[in-house]
């Protein structure tokens, strides 16, 4: 095996892997992963005999699509029916070694998971993949703007920077003066955040007079939570504050890590850990599967969880996947084009025109005088839905304030068939800041 | 403590049958070592608990490696 510093590589072997091998590879994992669910998951066993399945009719890799889907809504109802766990798990829960739940942003039930020895230490180690592809390396100090709560989040992250040998600073519930603070103090090459509060921070150190591009050592700005991570706008607003490269990755508590990352060549979206994972693309109202630059639904099968196996998951994520050829960097793991690219469930209807947040987002950034906002839906007179964003502007660009209005509220109808906007000024710290992920939209219609 | 090393079966090739090199072999037997002893139950708990950590790290390497694909659930 050659020298892994040197490596552009965290494994080598698999990341460069022919793609016939990786899909030998990877129907070996399914076969075998669903012979273990079959035998220990009672929650699996009851979805295969209901598709009247059995694990020895998996043969090739086509056959996964003969499994049953598996959703949040099964899954909760297993964990409503036999509290804490559900029968989802194959092992009793004192085998564990970790809790954690969802955010719950939504506002929905969070689901519990729980961690064998070895599942959390392949958490870390498909962090590896991610940190080791953007550069971070044993040289690297890491700084965590992280609460360590039960969230998962950044907590594998953490993992994998000590095994990758970086100093970590862990700033847990650290003010963001102190934390902006504490990373220039300590010379931390490297920030994981979420993209909106690597802004967040940015903002802070102006606030602090404090240039990050002339006064920090940070090179790498790792972010992940949010679709914004992938958004262009966002993520050069992020490199611009910085100063230093931004680099996206996206995981779910589901998975208990991240199945996708960007390398350091930046290829305009994030390659799949193919070797521990399927990623299927799939049309989200029919379920059949859409090809390579078509926008579908991610259904993941996960092969590095033990006590809670995950196969055919329904992710409600959109996607679109696109070769691996479209990256210079050698892997042969397969894109997500522009990363995530949002929710089959975010999309919402206003007089008749589709709106994405993630869409807006991107329209709002590309208008650097904005500092912060938020999307406000209401029903006028009970019938007509009206969209509102709400913006802060950054200090000294009020006088420019009906400019921005006019441009913005063009922009964002241009992109939205004609859909009229209005577009109101919030005033200076009116508007909320997240830490975990940000909720810029509120749905007032169905409140009224 | 016991030095007995239990018999392993030697195995030539990963997961896609390609044969092992030598510094797969010695990762390979390492962490089939250390599962050996992580599995004992008459280690003080200085030395059972480190292996166990040790066992599931080299776990990581020979699975990330495809030289073997066992339940990760299971300790």
């Amino acid at each position: 095996m050659p020298a892994q510093n040197s490596s552009p590589y965290w494994n080598p072997k698999n990341e460069t892997l022919r793609r016939s091998d990786l899909q030998r590879l990877q129907l070996m994992k399914l076969q075998r992963t669903v012979e273990r669910a079959h035998a220990t998951s009672p929650f699996h066993r009851r979805l295969f005999d209901r598709a009247k399945v059995r694990p020895d009719d998996i043969r090739t890799l086509d056959d996964l699509r003969r499994l049953p889907f598996m959703t949040r809504e099964d899954w909760l109802a297993c964990q409503a029916e036999k509290p804490l766990f559900g029968d989802l798990i194959t092992r009793p829960a004192t085998d564990a070694i970790r809790y954690h739940l969802t955010s719950g942003t939504s506002g929905r039930q969070p689901l519990r998971v729980l961690d064998s020895r070895k599942d959390w230490a392949w958490i870390g180690e498909a962090w590896c993949y991610g940190f080791w592809a953007f550069g971070v390396r044993p040289v690297d100090t890491v700084f965590f703007a992280f609460s360590y709560g039960s969230f998962i989040g950044f907590w594998g992250a953490h993992y994998c920077c000590e095994k990758i040998g970086c100093l970590v600073l862990p700033s847990g519930n650290m003010t963001t003066e102190n934390r902006v603070k504490q990373l220039v103090e300590m010379g931390a090459t490297t920030v994981c955040a979420t993209p909106t509060y690597a802004l967040r921070m940015a903002q802070e150190a102006q606030r602090l007079g404090i240039d990050l591009q002339r006064q920090s050592k940070v090179d790498k700005v790792i972010v992940s939570g949010e679709p914004a991570g992938s958004i262009p706008a966002t993520k050069k607003l992020i490199e611009d504050m910085w100063g230093a490269k931004c680099g996206d990755t996206a995981g779910m508590t589901e998975i208990g890590t991240i199945m996708v990352f960007e390398c350091s060549h930046q290829p305009g979206g994030v390659h799949i850990l193919e070797d521990h994972f399927i990623e299927e693309v799939l049309d989200p109202e029919s379920g059949e599967p859409v090809g390579y630059g078509e926008r579908g639904e991610r259904v993941v099968t996960s092969f590095g969880r033990g006590f809670i196996p995950l196969i055919r998951y329904r992710t409600k994520d959109l996607v679109v996947k696109v070769p691996h050829t479209r990256c210079s960097c050698g892997r042969t793991f397969d894109i997500y084009e522009g990363g995530i690219l949002g929710r089959v469930d975010d999309m919402k209807l206003v007089r008749g025109t589709n709106v994405y947040p993630r869409a807006v987002e991107a329209i709002v950034r590309e208008h650097v005088e904005v500092d912060e906002f938020q999307i406000i839906l209401t029903r006028e007179e009970g019938i007509r839905d009206e969209i509102t964003v709400k913006v802060e502007l950054k200090a000294g660009t009020e006088t420019r304030w009906e400019e921005i209005q006019r441009q913005l509220g063009k922009d964002l109808a241009d992109a939205h068939e004609g859909l009229r906007f209005n577009v109101a000024l919030a005033s200076p710290g009116e508007l909320p800041r997240f830490e975990l992920k940000a909720k810029r939209l509120q749905d007032l219609r169905t409140m009224a | 403590m016991s030095t007995d090393r239990p018999a392993i079966a030697r195995q030539e090739h990963d997961l896609l049958g390609r044969p092992l090199s030598a510094d797969e072999r010695e990762l390979l037997d390492l962490y089939h070592r250390l599962e050996a002893l992580a599995s004992r139950n008459d280690l003080p708990p200085c030395a059972l608990m480190n292996c166990k950590q040790a066992m599931v790290m080299l776990w990581n390497a020979c699975v990330d490696l495809d030289l073997l694909y066992e339940e990760p659930g299971v300790d």
